[in-house]
């Protein structure tokens, strides 16, 4: 998970990289602190350090975590040769070692030679059960074979020994919410929020799923994170802004005939309604005559 | 609607729901059609706007989305006439619960909606073959009210040589260039309707 100036610094460096501005190190470097997944720039831009000696040997020690890096993005790109090549490098440098053997059991793995990956991931569990990465490959097999209950099954697991993994609690709520699950989904965003309380993509997210869920009291709740999230980023994010109207509207439309809304509720909607015509007027003022039509549907429905 | 109706797609429409699923490879994504009736039998698919590329169940953006969308098309004398899925897998065959629910509820305010899913063995063969068909496949609404996957006969691009553009934009990696509505969402400024892609 990366803040809005990260991506924009990344994707800066991508671009200067791809123009021949250099840097392809400062890059490689972001993306594996950043965990992000740009697999075919990985690829393009490690190659390029690595098939050039001299880079290579200006590289020092840090040569044979480059190696990794690029062998787990040309899994990705399913250049299978590139891989087994930078793994047999691996190996030959670090003989016995855990940690190519997970490159090893990995490479299997984007063979789509799973029951051998299985075999290779559970004997490296035996001698280190607590390899967070392995446990995770596993779920991620699963998920890539289309066995969703046992990706489930595999990460719900995982989460009782590792409960602080976000990582893992995100790719679960995201897996609930592909299948409709959405009140398994909000218990993982819940926990999310309990251990991160001022991260607003969890408020937002959790928001958004009581919304799907519906019924008056999630609804209400909704609101209230939508709120949250929007104290949290200033009133910037357009999701949470929209999510007010949303949830107001249709809490609205559950509390018909009952007794009038109370001001606090108009207040946050039409408050809400503000910022957005604000921003569209600043940022977009070709969708703003959309925007304000949808404000409009959405005060009547 | 009767039990043949055609749809044609044109190829605008069609390259750009190929390309937002060629962007996002690692996750669903989806998008909207836009059209109308013509004639007795056939729904023309004029435009589409790709959708999201994240948490595709939720319903919070996807009712923005929808607002907008119908209220910008509306004035063109378009409407919503169907949806496209792609899903997360290359293998994956099946019609989800969240595209069929989504179908349902477009099936709702035009009778004939199509669902169409990416056939991404199609779209994998594509420069090997002359396939002038679209890498799709069609679902439409049965008697029983189920989607049932219907013959690709049924489902045309417009313009003969959509496919060949399709892989000509497929090599420049013209995918770079599309937005979709969460694109916008996280930044207003983008434009999900696309206006300068195919410039």
């Amino acid at each position: 998970m990366v803040s809005k100036t990260e991506e924009e610094q990344v994707n800066r460096l991508e671009s200067q990289v791809e123009n021949g501005g250099g840097g392809a190190w400062e890059y490689l470097c972001l993306v594996r602190k950043l965990k992000l997944r740009r697999s075919d720039k990985v690829l393009k831009f490690g190659l390029s350090i690595l098939n050039d000696p001299k880079k290579r040997s200006a590289l020092g020690p840090e040569e044979w975590t480059l190696y990794e890096e690029v062998a787990v993005a040309a899994m990705d790109c399913q250049c299978l040769d590139v891989a087994k090549e930078f793994t047999k490098v691996l190996q030959k440098k670090f003989p016995g070692s855990k940690r190519v053997g997970r490159l090893e059991a990995m490479l299997l793995e984007a063979k789509g030679s799973w029951a051998e990956a299985e075999k290779a991931y559970m004997s490296l569990l035996e001698d280190n059960p607590l390899d967070q990465i392995v446990h995770k490959r596993r779920a991620a097999m699963a998920k890539a074979q289309g066995n969703i209950p046992l990706a489930i099954e595999s990460l719900n697991k995982y989460l009782e020994i590792f409960m602080a993994d976000q990582d893992a609690w995100r790719e679960l709520a995201e897996i609930y919410v592909s299948l409709q699950m959405y009140k398994q989904a909000a218990f993982c965003y819940e926990e999310l929020i309990l251990s991160q309380p001022t991260i607003p993509l969890f408020h937002l997210s959790y928001a958004d799923v009581l919304y799907t869920l519906g019924g008056l009291e999630n609804l209400q709740t909704a609101k209230k994170y939508y709120a949250s999230t929007i104290d949290l980023t200033g009133g910037k994010n357009t999701r949470a802004l929209f999510g007010i109207c949303l949830c107001t509207a249709a809490i609205g439309q559950l509390t018909k005939g009952r007794n009038k809304e109370d001001k606090e509720n108009s207040q946050l909607q039409s408050l809400s309604a503000v910022a957005l015509e604000k921003d569209y007027k600043q940022r977009n003022q070709s969708k703003h005559s959309l925007l304000t039509a949808t404000l409009k549907s959405l005060k009547l429905s | 609607m009767g039990g043949e109706t055609k749809y044609e797609i044109h190829q605008n429409a069609y390259i750009k729901l190929v390309l937002h699923a060629l962007k996002h490879k690692t996750s669903a994504v989806n998008g909207v059609l836009l059209g109308r009736l013509s004639g007795d039998d056939t729904v023309e698919i004029v435009d589409s706007v790709p959708l999201f590329h994240s948490q595709i169940g939720l319903l919070p953006p996807l009712e923005i989305a929808l607002i907008m969308i119908e209220e910008y098309y509306n004035d063109k004398g378009l409407s919503i006439v169907g949806y496209f899925h792609a899903n997360e897998r290359f293998d994956d065959f099946e019609l989800s619960n969240v595209a069929k629910n989504i179908g349902d509820h477009i099936s709702k305010y035009f009778p004939g909606a199509a669902l169409l899913l990416l056939d991404n063995k199609k779209l994998e063969a594509l420069p090997k073959g002359k396939d002038r068909n679209p890498v799709m496949q069609l679902y439409t609404k049965d008697a029983s009210r189920s989607w049932k996957l219907v013959g690709s006969d049924r489902l045309t691009v417009k313009e003969p040589s959509a496919n060949v553009i399709l892989l000509d934009f497929i090599s420049s990696k013209k995918w770079k260039d599309i937005t979709d509505f969460d694109d916008h969402l996280d930044d207003i400024s983008k434009d999900w309707l696309n206006s300068d892609l195919f410039n």
